[in-house]
């Protein structure tokens, strides 16, 4: 039948158009449709000198205002001028978390930014602008800048921004800045920050804390010295000569930033990640000559992120990544830009350990949780280190394991791979170690960047993954699943904010978590269950046994607590309860033919944020003695070492 | 002039022995006193026992009844290490991963060139084990510098002849280790090796900048740890009770014989080195339990052994060296005393 012909033959065109389309690279930087709203787009020139370590820019940013309100100034991000001196408040915070050193520094080893001109729709503003300091009242921070407009700018109003600037890059700062001929810029153009309905999102810079921005195009020109290989957000689309310079012309759509790279070192190396459901994605990898051994280790770990991230949670729709393998001493690995990252190896990596794998595969994985969903890396960094923290332990688990303990001597240099310690996703991939140190520091709720600056990692990378795979362990994985991709496909492109996620969670997985993110999240409480008590005696014919379970912790499990009572007969007991509010302890109390073995409270350690797992069992048969003699016979060991190292100087 | 300086100012005897035949000598003469390994052997587990007793306690405490002991029995317990490592204080606090077979022997060396800190319960174990081979070392070099067994009686009277003298010397080196550790070490890895990697962006060359480094710290080390045994070597066999005089008459000797003694000193370090390398290839893990302990335990402390058999040829090759080229063989100015007239008699 025509119609029925028709309509097939409208599925197969679309079938062959969908197949060719994510068989070809679309490595062009265009997105077509727009995936976001493109709010805020910048076009913008720079030139870098690299004797005088300095950058020349211009910059005309297109920015229409999507809230519901009239703005009546623009507010700018000049993160450089954090490492200005040591009183900013990027600086004061670093030295409260005891990175002291970090203000021994000669003076052109500072950075800063400095405004040329800014004009809002033709009309010079320069004379206007100030600095302002909402945080923290901190009159010496020069990271935020205010420009108060002429007329105001109403809502759907689009407003054409110029600024110049010219900027000196310093020995690395958070990951940003130069060491010897090694150029990594980021965070490094003046930079709008978000309007709100409440007003304009725009932080100072802290120590702690990241990034936020809006979505737009970028189209950026860079001017380096010619034959340096550069790396950069975007596509490159153009390349010309400019004397002793190559102008690099980079375009990217649907970003919220962009950062850039280049050395006369790097090794450049492609690759490319195919398949059968996800686009392709062309991969870039600047290397470091002495890494080259270790190329194949970058890309296979940026394709267990693209491939594992993109069936759980969603393609990556870009098409291309760069990899970058940082410089020594350069400071900049490990972190992440819009379709490019930092990796971060070392000369020595063996095998079997997750360097650089590990770094790689978190770096790469924050395309989705940052790039692609966009949350508020000042206020809720957890949102998307967290996220990432736990979405890189699954999916190392998935493909390097196991993978073992390293440890580093002789300045570091050295690694020394330590085969009894296979570290596990759940303790060790979620950084339990770091959690349970740090546990009571903060809530999660507090906003990040007033987090204490030592501990606030803690709580935003390893109490999120911990949280999480706890949710994975109590609900199932299919659940988690589809609550992650469900919020990814729902707030990609956007601004989600923490009740987005938790409306998520409690709408896919059909029940009201609210109890579990209220401990993990509103709170600082921590989790600590034991078995506080397991006796069992005869009397007559039977064994009276009593199992007492404590909650020595402030938190509580919203749900049933699992308790275990092993039998020497072989009879395992079960116990399922709720504890209230006011449950402190529950004793279990049985009367039978045998005596009882042990007691176990979350015998399957589903609840991974509890911090003293030693007190969750007892045994009327410890082996406390054994296991303690034999680890003191290996510390013994040690110690005689110790002793010979000084005896050599008797 | 003294006597010794006199002897000094005679020709080489002839056939004094080079850096190779003092070296097979003196492991000759270490082999020929097994009674010297075991007796140091003895010092370093009594040493260590009482901490690793102490720790062993630390330890089960921690783990208590918990199941956790099952798994940290049978192998490694990696979370519960952890666990522990979060609360431990004092002794509690060494007790991590590297202490694992052969990490312990990395953990080590790279603190002593990285001049790491110790916690003090570590520092005053180490300083009792410090005196006890202060205390041991004049009956031990006697012994081995008479190439004769001395019976006990003649070994603890060296010990005592020399304790006190050795304690003078060893402020000496107290002095000097602390100006080693405490100014040269900090100005090289510190001060200058920081602004010599300040703008190097090749790990491999900022590891070779540290083995320089390395070698720099290592080689004053080594000379100063040379001349203080040649000063001991000096002090016991020709009975000075000058400890200055001693240390200078060692650098006398050390210089004026510096070939061999530099090759002497290179040769017992070649022995140290393929200690290490052999318990590098064999050095077990923590994966066993029951028997398999106790066969980890014994193979660390055939290591330790062997590490304290080493230090014993250090000396004795070069109160070999000493002797071949001021003496000869065997020769010991202070003549062996007799029970009941020694020393540690008379203390009795």
């Amino acid at each position: 039948m025509p119609r029925m012909r028709l309509a097939s033959f409208a599925a197969l065109t679309f079938t062959l158009v969908t197949t060719t389309a994510s068989a070809q690279p679309t490595a062009t930087g265009t997105l077509d449709p727009a995936r976001s709203p493109r709010n805020a787009s910048y076009t913008i020139t720079a030139r870098l000198d690299p004797a005088t370590r300095t950058i020349t820019g211009s910059e005309t940013i297109t920015w229409r205002n999507i809230t519901q309100k009239a703005t009546t100034d623009l507010q700018f991000h000049l993160y450089w001028n954090a490492w200005k001196n040591p009183r900013s408040t990027f600086m004061r915070e670093q030295a409260l978390s005891g990175f002291g050193s970090e203000v021994v520094r000669r003076p052109d080893e500072w950075a800063h930014m400095d405004i040329g001109s800014v004009t809002v729709g033709g009309v010079d503003r320069t004379a206007s602008r100030r600095f302002v300091n909402l945080d923290d009242d901190n009159a010496n921070d020069e990271t935020v800048m205010q420009v108060p407009l002429a007329s105001p700018i109403l809502p759907g109003a689009t407003a054409t921004i110029a600024v110049t600037w010219t900027a000196h890059v310093p020995r690395t700062f958070a990951r940003t800045g130069a060491v010897g001929n090694f150029f990594f810029i980021a965070q490094w153009f003046p930079k709008l920050g978000v309007l709100q309905e409440e007003g304009w999102n725009c932080h100072q810079f802290h120590s702690g804390t990241e990034f936020f921005s809006d979505y737009g195009v970028y189209d950026v020109s860079l001017s380096v010295p010619a034959g340096w290989p550069i790396g950069a957000t975007g596509v490159e689309r153009e390349r010309r000569d400019d004397g002793s310079h190559t102008v690099h012309r980079f375009y990217q759509e649907d970003v919220h930033d962009f950062a850039w790279t280049t050395s006369p070192d790097y090794l450049v190396r492609t690759a490319r990640f195919e398949h059968p459901t996800l686009p392709p994605v062309e991969m870039r990898l600047l290397l470091q000559p002495e890494h080259e051994r270790q190329a194949e280790r970058h890309f296979d770990a940026t394709r267990t992120t693209l491939k594992y991230y993109g069936e759980w949670f969603g393609p990556y729709p870009y098409g291309h990544i760069t990899i970058v393998d940082p410089a020594f001493q350069s400071g900049a690995g490990g972190m992440e830009y819009p379709t490019l990252f930092t990796a971060g190896t070392r000369w020595l990596a063996p095998p079997r350990v997750t360097t650089p794998e590990g770094v790689t595969v978190h770096e790469a994985g924050h395309q989705f949780w940052y790039g692609i969903v966009g949350s508020n890396e000042f206020e809720d960094a957890w949102m998307d280190e967290g996220f990432n923290t736990f979405s890189t332990a699954r999916a190392i688990a998935q493909v390097y394991d196991p993978n073992f303990l390293v440890l580093r001597y002789f300045g570091g240099f050295i690694p020394w791979v330590f085969r009894d310690i296979a570290l596990g996703r759940e303790t060790e991939g979620n950084r339990l170690a770091g959690y349970r140190h740090d546990a009571r520091s903060d809530a999660q709720s507090t906003p990040s960047f007033r987090y204490f600056p030592s501990s606030g990692g803690s709580i935003t990378y390893n109490k999120t993954a911990l949280w999480l795979n706890t949710l994975e362990r109590w609900r199932g994985w299919p659940t988690l699943q589809r609550i992650m991709s469900t919020y990814f496909a729902r707030w990609q492109f956007k601004h989600p904010k923490p009740q987005d996620f938790f409306a998520v969670a409690n709408e896919v997985s059909g029940q009201d978590l609210t109890p579990f993110f209220d401990e993990v999240y509103r709170s600082s409480n921590v989790f600590d269950y034991g078995i506080a008590d397991l006796k069992s005696v005869r009397e007559g014919d039977l064994y009276h046994t009593t199992v007492v379970v404590r909650r020595y912790g402030e938190a509580r499990w919203p749900d049933f607590l699992r308790v275990v009572i092993d039998f020497r007969n072989g009879k395992q007991v079960l116990e399922l309860q709720r504890w209230e509010e006011s449950d402190r302890w529950k004793a279990y109390v049985y009367d039978g033919p045998a005596q009882a073995l042990s007691a176990q409270v979350d015998p399957n350690g589903v609840l991974l944020l509890d911090v003293n797992y030693t007190n969750n069992s007892k045994t009327l048969a410890p082996r406390s003695g054994a296991a303690a003699t034999k680890w003191s016979t290996q510390w013994m060991v040690w110690l005689q070492e110790c002793l010979l190292s000084w005896a050599a100087l008797a | 002039m003294s006597g010794a300086d006199s002897q000094a100012a005679l020709p080489r005897p002839i056939g004094s022995a080079g850096p190779l035949p003092a070296a097979i000598d003196g492991i000759r003469r270490v082999n020929r006193a097994p009674a010297l390994l075991a007796g140091a052997f003895a010092l370093t587990v009594l040493v260590s026992l009482p901490l690793a007793v102490a720790m062993r306690g630390l330890l089960a405490q921690h783990l208590g009844d918990s199941l956790a002991a099952d798994s940290a029995a049978g192998g490694v317990n990696y979370d519960w290490m952890q666990e522990f490592a979060d609360q431990a204080t004092g002794l509690g606090v060494t007790f991590k991963p590297t202490i694992i077979g052969f990490g312990a022997v990395l953990d080590n060396l790279s603190a002593f060139l990285d001049n790491t800190s110790r916690p003090v319960v570590v520092v005053a174990a180490a300083s009792i084990y410090v005196l006890g081979w202060l205390f041991l070392a004049g009956g031990i070099i006697d012994r081995l510098a008479r190439d004769r067994a001395t019976r006990a009686s003649g070994f603890f009277s060296a010990c005592g002849v020399f304790f006190f003298r050795f304690l003078r010397l060893a402020a000496t080196q107290w002095i000097v280790y602390a100006f080693l550790f405490g100014a040269v070490h900090p100005w090289l890895f510190v001060g200058l090796y920081p602004r010599l990697i300040h703008d190097v962006t090749v790990e491999r060359t900022a590891f070779m900048l540290r083995v320089a480094l390395y070698l720099v710290f290592g080689v004053l080390v080594a000379t100063c740890s040379m001349i203080f045994d040649y000063a001991k070597v000096r002090a016991v066999v020709e009975d000075r009770r000058s400890m200055l005089g001693s240390i200078n008459a060692a650098i006398g000797f050390v210089w004026r014989n510096a070939a061999a003694a530099v090759l002497l000193f290179a040769l017992d370090f070649l022995l140290f080195v393929v200690a290490i390398a052999i318990y590098g290839l064999v050095a077990p893990g923590a994966g066993g339990r029951g028997l398999m302990v106790g066969a980890a335990f014994a193979l660390g402390q055939v290591y330790v052994a062997g590490r304290l058999w080493v230090k014993l040829v250090f000396w004795s090759s070069e109160t070999a060296l000493f002797q071949s080229r001021l003496a000869h063989a065997g020769y010991v100015a202070r003549p062996e005393p007799a029970w009941p007239d020694s020393p540690a008699a008379d203390m009795m």
